[in-house]
């Protein structure tokens, strides 16, 4: 008996890499993206359908920074409920950064970088709290960040209240962020450099994995990235038949990147998913479970800072009211339908992008088509509940052949 | 059969509040040996296993490693000398694939940011596979998809992987099959063939005396026998077990 790669049935022997690669899609327990990317394409097949102008480069361009603080918040929600916790003060949390920022550049004329470090810092401070009393004393992270949105939203509006509930912003960094494009040659420029860096990365890997007698195939691997590149192209080109990539983008599309590899590249990010999947046994093998845990949480809150500031630049204004709106209930619903586990340890960054692109899209199609709140709130609640249950029946799967 | 003294475990003493788990353990374990430790239910097997693996450290009493006793406060402790534990849950992390879990823990990074060096894991991961005889999947397979022998399997393996001198396993065959157990049991004959110290807790007494040297028995909290294989029945064992033999063999 040897160590073998090929340890599957006869039948699946004698299939190209490609049909294996669906097969086990279709038979395993972890679907990954693949639920949430046909939903997509539904979503858009049939806003085109109802109304031409939802597939133009304009609205394309519209949706593009519509999904900007939904899928930055959702970013931050991934890391927490990838240790099988939620995060509920996202959304007040985010207000706390961006009352910080405008207080200190509106009011006390301060220069706009070190603001931004401030703005970012409050939410940062928020999450750290909440992770200390999640990981040190191990309260529930439901009610941590319940008290801890409560308290959020005490200190945003100790500092919003006083200037009417809302501060409007001036500087020129939130207006070039929230309100223009990259120019399309810099657009391409940048997007290109990006996936030179990005495939040269995957390539590498792939040929390593591939020498080991290990990986997936060429044909599945070099189908993927072709698809990812032709899709980029898709994407910047519509972009750029507008305006170009709106910097709000640009700025999403960094922290997403940097997330994936923080979560999947590096041995904080292995840890992430071990504490995720079973804490007992990440502890017993070394890990430093409460470090782990209290890293989320100030991750998280780098994040509800960055997108709380992007909002903020996004609208104009710091306001009270963000924090009363669906925000935080929609960075988690993008964070579950983008596929990430409420049980921990299984999902993707990935999802937060994909997550926040159904749910904006919904929301931009509803408006172009003119259809009330009412309408748009029940269709998200159904594929929020079609994802959640997606979810469930796996785990269920998982847990009836014996792997929990 | 002077083989060498690898763990000598004296007079634990151990309370859990009014419940007194341990009250007088005592054993020794050598090298390339498989050393079966026995008792009922309650009888304080795994209170001793997590005294020795520093899970949950002992009131009282000594743990002699290689001759010099030694304080083993938390898992990390063991780990760092040298002592490995499968435990009956496997403590593996279903959502991650075969190699992650080899190296949980300890994987081998590049600084500044802790990149992982997967190739240079893997290449270690398959060297040590191949040395145990382990048939398994490609290594990125999730341990979700793998059969309850190959999860064993995996579990050993790691515990091959970092535990340079002693491994402890509890209950490896309690879930498996006829086939997984004679593939699990190869696998303790083949550690102690190594050079390993092993300590097998089990129920099955078939098992004990297919693969042990020694037989160490424990009865609410205490060694009521320590002997060689060779020297016992599985009568004897079964009465000292269950009581009805309150005799200590001394034929250590």
């Amino acid at each position: 008996m040897t160590v073998s790669v090929d340890n599957m049935t006869s039948e699946t022997q004698t299939h190209s890499p490609m049909r294996r690669w669906t097969q086990r899609l279709v038979q395993s327990s972890d679907l990954g993206m693949a639920p949430v990317i046909a939903a997509l394409v539904v979503i858009w097949a049939v806003f085109e359908i109802l109304n031409p102008h939802f597939l133009t480069a304009r609205n394309i361009s519209n949706l593009s920074a519509q999904i900007v603080v939904t899928g930055t918040l959702a970013l931050a929600e991934t890391f927490v409920i990838l240790l099988g916790m939620i995060d509920l003060s996202i959304g007040w949390s985010s207000v706390v950064a961006a009352a910080v920022f405008s207080v200190t550049t509106v009011f006390l004329n301060w220069p706009v970088w070190p603001c931004v470090g401030l703005g970012i810092g409050a939410s940062v401070i928020v999450g750290m709290l909440q992770g200390l009393l999640v990981s040190r004393v191990g309260v529930p992270s439901f009610v941590v960040s319940l008290g801890g949105a409560m308290i959020a939203e005490g200190v945003s509006l100790a500092m919003l209240t006083p200037h009417g509930g809302s501060i409007p912003l001036s500087d020129n960094l939130s207006t070039m962020i929230g309100t223009l494009n990259i120019a399309p040659t810099w657009s391409w420029i940048l997007s290109l450099g990006l996936f030179a860096v990005f495939a040269g990365v995957m390539v590498s890997q792939h040929l390593g994995r591939m020498k080991r007698g290990a990986g997936e195939g060429h044909s599945v691997f070099f189908a993927k990235l072709g698809a990812l590149f032709v899709l980029l192209i898709a994407a910047v080109g519509t972009l750029c038949a507008y305006r170009g990539v709106p910097w709000l983008l640009l700025i999403f599309m960094a922290a997403l990147f940097i997330c994936a590899f923080l979560t999947k590249s590096t041995r904080f990010g292995r840890h992430l998913y071990a504490v995720g999947g079973n804490a007992e046994a990440s502890r017993r093998a070394g890990i430093n479970v409460r470090f782990i845990q209290l890293a989320a949480f100030t991750i998280a809150g780098a994040l509800v800072g960055l997108g709380g500031l992007l909002d903020a630049a996004r609208l104009g204004v710091a306001s009270a009211t963000v924090g009363d709106s669906d925000i935080m209930l929609n960075a988690v619903a993008a964070a579950v339908i983008g596929g990430t586990s409420l049980f921990g340890g299984r999902g993707s960054v990935y999802g937060a992008l994909f997550g926040a692109l159904v749910i904006a899209s919904v929301t931009n199609g509803m408006d172009l088509i003119g259809a009330p709140s009412s309408i748009r709130f029940g269709v998200e609640g159904v594929i929020l509940l079609v994802a959640i249950t997606i979810d469930t029946l796996l785990r269920q799967r998982r847990l009836r052949s014996g792997r929990v | 059969m002077s083989t060498a003294e690898l763990l000598s475990v004296r007079n634990l003493h151990k309370k859990y509040g009014a419940v007194t788990a341990l009250r007088n353990v005592s054993f020794t374990v050598r090298k390339g040996e498989v050393t079966a430790l026995l008792g009922d239910n309650g009888a304080g097997k795994s209170t001793t296993i997590k005294a020795i693996a520093g899970a949950a450290p002992a009131d009282s009493g000594s743990i002699i490693l290689e001759g010099q006793e030694v304080s083993l406060r938390r898992p990390a402790d063991a780990n760092a000398l040298g002592i490995q534990t499968v435990y009956q849950d496997l403590a593996l992390c279903d959502n991650l694939g075969i190699c992650a879990n080899l190296f949980l823990g300890r994987e081998r990074v590049l600084r500044p940011f802790g990149i992982l060096r997967d190739v240079d894991m893997e290449a270690e991961a398959l060297r040590v596979l191949k040395t145990l005889r382990v048939n398994l999947p490609s290594l990125d397979t999730h341990v979700s998809s793998l059969s309850g022998g190959q999860r064993q399997a995996v579990a050993i393996a790691r515990a091959v992987l970092w535990g340079t001198k002693l491994v402890i396993m509890d209950e490896p065959t309690a879930a498996l099959g006829v086939a997984q157990t004679a593939e699990v049991l190869r696998l303790v004959r083949d550690l102690a063939a190594q050079g390993f110290g092993v300590i097998l807790i089990t129920h099955n007494m078939h098992n004990v005396f297919e693969v042990a040297d020694s037989v160490v028995v424990l009865r609410l909290g205490e060694t009521v026998l320590e002997a060689r294989k060779s020297d016992l029945t599985p009568e004897i064992v079964v009465g000292c077990i269950t009581g009805s033999r309150t005799t200590v063999g001394g034929a250590a």
